[in-house]
């Protein structure tokens, strides 16, 4: 049974955690790189005739090195919850998180400052990575140009199109060459060309051995990954390996990529 | 990454967004005339009172002077906790300690009450003779940063810009007017509030040059127990759900 009981106490194994490199300090077995067990989370509120939910009750996930795992699940089924505890934005009342390596975060909404400039934001995120600048520099140019942002650098966050600040936002989870990377609705807003860049990347990211996971309301290209679980009730439950019937099942949801600036909301399939 | 290198690319990069944000900038140059020219026409109207230690006017101006310059770090204190504590909690996540992002936030809050203070004594200057200019700016500034770190406080609690604003424009209105000597209130409670001591020492500054040991003392200490105070409550709400809403 999840250990629902203590909602008031956060886990101290949950607190405190890191992105930085010397953040997940975990000794895993094997190949694991992050590993959730029982995790639970109830919001409740101080303020009188307010009713507690609970989102997450017994919440299992393990990330083995150079897999890629998708988590779905209804609108508010605690998605977004489960990964802000993955990475420790948010104490869970129970359970436990492992995580071995940096970790990179991308949320659903760009956590970032919106005055500065996208080299600027780089550049601060980078010193907190613990970059130098000469690392910053490089890795920044790397991204730049694989999502194709390069033009954008000098430009305020707050100016940007809703994509290129979700370009930006997956920049800054990738800057420090993570082992864990997890991700929040990551493709919102991207047009078809960076959609596809995204995947050529994440291939190469998985190749070189980060795990991946990927949150989103629909997975239609289900044989991009190793592992898909669905998010119900509380618990992550694993879905079935299907092969793909047609060509036609490319297309992801969630502020979906679009061809020629045209939605693909026809290809759109939710998991169940 | 050491903590001084941190604190230098957060401090840069709060300045930068602040001088990017036009109203906090028109805040500056546009409040501190507005706000003692309005305090010093509203007080001309009133008589002549036995316990005031100066015109009307001129009490009105030395007032307005201290609320501006108070309520100025206030705001700004607020704006910058508030408006990016989302960006604060990841930049945290991703390798800045909690003390360190506090530390950032108040390099920034303690330029800005240094330009409040200076705006504040050049308007207040031009009709008003400051018998110690130095004593003066340093008791403005005392109240400047007392009210930039109930800013913090305010902004690290409250679950918006806007409830904040609400929340610190009656606590520092009632501070002003309670601390102010404007009204003989004959209450020990006005000794606790937070204008009392820059209130005090400021007026003496203009209006004899004098300085009470026991109000330096005492306007340092309460900006000592502030600063622990908000430091404490900015990391305890820092990226734990701590925000009430």
């Amino acid at each position: 049974m999840p250990n629902i009981e203590n909602n008031t106490e956060p886990d101290d194994s949950i607190s405190n955690a890191r992105l930085a490199p010397d953040g997940g300090d975990a000794t895993l077995p094997g190949d694991t790189v992050l590993r959730a067990a029982n995790v639970a989370k109830t919001y409740d509120s101080p303020l009188p005739f307010s009713r507690s939910v609970e989102v997450l009750a017994g919440a299992d996930v393990e990330l083995q090195a150079g897999e890629i795992v998708g988590i779905v699940g209804e609108n508010g089924s605690g998605k977004s919850t489960l990964m802000q505890i993955l990475v420790g934005a948010l104490d869970a009342d129970g359970g436990t998180v492992d995580r071995a390596g940096a970790v990179g975060w991308c949320p659903q909404e760009p956590l970032l400052y919106d005055r500065l400039t996208v080299a600027e934001t780089f550049d601060l995120f980078g010193r907190a990575y613990g970059m130098n600048a000469d690392e910053i520099a490089d890795a920044r140019s790397r991204l730049a140009d694989r999502l194709d942002f390069q033009r954008f650098l000098d430009y305020r966050i707050d100016h940007l199109s809703g994509g290129n600040r979700q370009k930006v936002n997956l920049g800054v989870a990738l800057l420090h060459d993570p082992d864990v990377l997890l991700l929040d609705e990551p493709y919102t807003g991207f047009d078809w060309e960076t959609y596809l860049a995204f995947w050529e990347l994440t291939e190469e990211l998985t190749e070189r051995g980060t795990a991946i996971a990927i949150i989103s309301h629909f997975v239609s290209e289900r044989e991009r990954f190793d592992r898909i679980y669905e998010l119900r009730d509380g618990a992550l439950h694993e879905q079935d390996a299907v092969v793909p019937e047609t060509p036609a099942d490319a297309g992801v949801s969630g502020g979906t990529p679009s061809t020629n600036g045209r939605e693909r909301s026809d290809e759109e399939v939710p998991v169940e | 990454m050491s903590t001084p290198a941190r604190l230098r690319a957060g401090t840069s990069a709060h300045v930068r967004a602040f001088v990017r944000r036009p109203l906090h900038v028109l805040f500056l140059v546009v409040l501190p005339p507005v706000v003692i020219e309005v305090y010093g026409m509203a007080m001309a109207t009133f008589p002549e009172l036995p316990f005031l230690s100066a015109p009307p006017a001129t009490m009105g101006r030395i007032n307005g002077a201290v609320f501006a310059a108070a309520f100025l770090a206030g705001l700004i204190g607020l704006f910058q906790v508030r408006s990016a504590a989302q960006a604060d909690e990841r930049l945290r996540l991703s390798g800045f300690r909690r003390a360190e992002l506090f530390c950032s936030r108040l390099a920034v809050i303690v330029a800005v009450s240094l330009l409040a203070t200076l705006a504040s004594f050049a308007v207040l200057a031009q009709s008003t003779t400051v018998t110690a200019p130095l004593v003066a700016i340093g008791s403005l500034l005392l109240g400047s940063l007392l009210y930039g770190l109930i800013g913090i406080l305010v902004g690290a609690v409250a679950p918006g810009e806007l409830e904040g604003s609400l929340v610190l424009v009656f606590l520092a209105d009632f501070d002003d007017f309670l601390s102010s000597g404007l009204v003989e209130i004959d209450s020990p409670v006005v000794n606790y509030t937070p204008l009392h001591y820059p209130h005090t020492l400021f007026t003496d500054a203009v209006q004899s040059g004098t300085v009470a040991a026991g109000d330096v003392g005492g306007g340092l200490a309460y900006l000592a127990v502030l600063a622990a105070l908000s430091l404490a409550v900015y990391v305890w709400t820092t990226g734990t759900g701590g925000v009430l809403s």
